[in-house]
């Protein structure tokens, strides 16, 4: 059995900090226009996938970043911006792409279905959508809040991986502290940071019922709703994460 | 299929908490005296894998408005968490207990949140995430342990989190659970097709882990060839409750060549 006393303890600092990385996860997912299957079919404005993948994607993206950089620097600024610019690298890549597809291969134009004039460009787009369909392609205004949502996510996921992996490296009494580079704890700092990440990707999506256009969205306004709920779940997952991976620096990072 | 026909949902949840629970530790005494011994925890992985995707079917036939796979990611995600909690405390025998005592509180305070802070309205929804977050983690001690051979957090860290494995488990036992509602979901949806596909996918997802075991050439071979019968079995009894439940199964031939075209 471990101590768990002593490891909560000089911690809490960065529970707190894996929380606050987990409402910015929740956060950053109202931003993400998300289409679901109908934005697949080119019958809805946004990515044609589900919340949760996408916020995962970016998610996960970051988490990559971030680890690779992490490696090299540890920074805390350095570490949260790798993180923030690898889930933009990851949505603006998908976007594009998609873009593409909906505008040469599908034949429709990116057009939003909530606004009558494009925030950012002033574009009427009322005209251009198609009959019987919620909007469709990714418009500027919905590709600039992905962008903004991918910083989000990305930043706090990055701060979930930093603050966990300052838990593991850090110098318990009596232990010889782990380096950044032991494999082990990258392992399941990174496991963990995935698994946080899943779960709050999930808790945002049920807030907008599995679709949103980005900032521009009526649905945007629940966003804290989902803010506080992930607050919440956060904590215990927070706890019990500094847990475990303090548990592996304890055992010398095996 | 009429309701009277179907498995009840305690039933189901006795079948993969307690089969998922005793197959872990079968495997859990029994690994150390003979490695073989491992591939009872892939069964109790499979047991468990069936329960959370009738868990995953009562709870997304309410319509949870973002995909089913939403929840079969969120049950692997409280899963881990817990999993490693868990065996990160080094209670020894104890750990699976509590990593599915863990995982349920993690689920229930998941639902409650998402029926008090968001607003749900899905009845079942705090007790269906507790299901299937405690499947969650039964499958992933399950499957964890076929591939390191042992559930010493050391042990487990380095052979399945470190290599990456857990990543393959958190997919292909996602899968298993979320699969068969997001593929026969519909008016025409029957339970005993769904459990036989979970069942199936469980296959793969056993097969797989038992490629990636350490556990010593027998525990490979043994728990792959389970994996296989598991899957053999299992995709047939599906196909015949598709030809069941299907108006017509028409066979379309092949893709016409260039001169039938004309």
């Amino acid at each position: 059995m471990i101590d768990i006393v002593g490891l909560i303890a000089p911690n809490i600092f960065w529970i707190l900090a894996i929380v606050i990385g987990g409402t910015l996860i929740s956060i950053s997912v109202h931003f993400i226009s998300v289409g679901g299957a109908p934005a697949a079919m080119a019958q809805a404005t946004g990515i044609g996938t589900g919340t949760v993948m996408l916020a995962a994607g970016a998610g996960i993206a970051g988490i990559i970043a971030a680890g690779a950089v992490m490696d090299l620097n540890q920074n805390f600024g350095v570490v949260l911006g790798a993180g923030g610019v690898g889930a933009m690298v990851m949505l603006a890549a998908t976007m594009i792409v998609a873009t593409w597809i909906y505008a040469y291969g599908v034949g429709v134009m990116p057009v939003s279905a909530k606004v009558k004039y494009d925030p950012i460009t002033k574009y009427r787009q009322d005209l251009y959508v198609s009959q019987g369909t919620e909007g469709h392609g990714i418009p500027t205004v919905a590709f600039v809040s992905s962008l903004l949502g991918g910083l989000l996510g990305g930043i706090g996921a990055a701060l979930a991986y930093y603050a966990l992996m300052k838990v593991g490296t850090y110098a318990y009494s009596g232990v010889t502290p782990l380096e950044v580079h032991n494999l082990n704890l990258v392992g399941v700092v990174a496991t963990f940071t995935i698994g946080f990440f899943f779960i709050n990707s999930v808790i945002p999506s049920y807030n907008i019922v599995g679709t949103i256009e980005g900032f521009h969205d009526p649905k945007f306004k629940r966003w804290p709703k989902a803010a506080v709920a992930s607050f919440i779940a956060s904590i215990p997952l927070g706890i019990v994460a500094v847990i475990a991976v303090g548990a592996l620096a304890f055992a010398g990072g095996l | 299929m009429t309701e009277q026909k179907m498995i009840p949902p305690n039933t189901l949840m006795a079948f993969g908490a307690v089969g998922g629970l005793v197959g872990v530790y079968l495997a859990y005494f029994f690994a150390p005296a003979n490695p073989i011994f491992v591939v009872f925890g892939a069964l109790g992985a499979v047991f468990a894998a069936v329960w959370g995707a009738d868990a995953v079917r009562r709870i997304a036939s309410y319509g949870l408005g973002t995909g089913v796979p939403s929840i079969g990611m969120l049950a692997l995600g409280m899963g881990i968490i817990a999993v490693l909690f868990s065996l990160a405390l080094g209670i020894g025998a104890g750990g699976p207990i509590v990593a599915f005592i863990v995982s349920c509180a993690i689920g229930a305070i998941i639902g409650i949140i998402s029926v008090k802070i968001l607003g749900m309205t899905i009845p079942i929804m705090v007790s269906a995430t507790t299901e299937i977050a405690g499947a969650g983690a039964l499958l992933i001690l399950g499957l964890g342990i076929v591939i390191a051979g042992s559930l010493d957090y050391a042990i487990f860290v380095k052979e399945v989190v470190t290599t990456g494995f857990i990543m393959m488990i958190y997919i292909a036992g996602g899968m298993a659970m979320l699969h068969p509602h997001n593929s026969n979901l519909g008016p025409d949806e029957t339970q005993d097709r769904l459990l036989a596909l979970s069942a199936e996918k469980a296959g793969i997802a056993v097969v797989l882990s038992g490629f990636a075991s350490v556990a010593g050439m027998g525990a490979v071979v043994i728990t792959v060839l389970i994996g296989i019968i598991i899957w053999y079995y299992y995709f047939g009894k599906y196909y015949g409750f598709v030809k069941r439940d299907a108006y017509k199964v028409v066979d379309t031939g092949l893709l016409p060549t260039e001169e039938e075209m004309q």
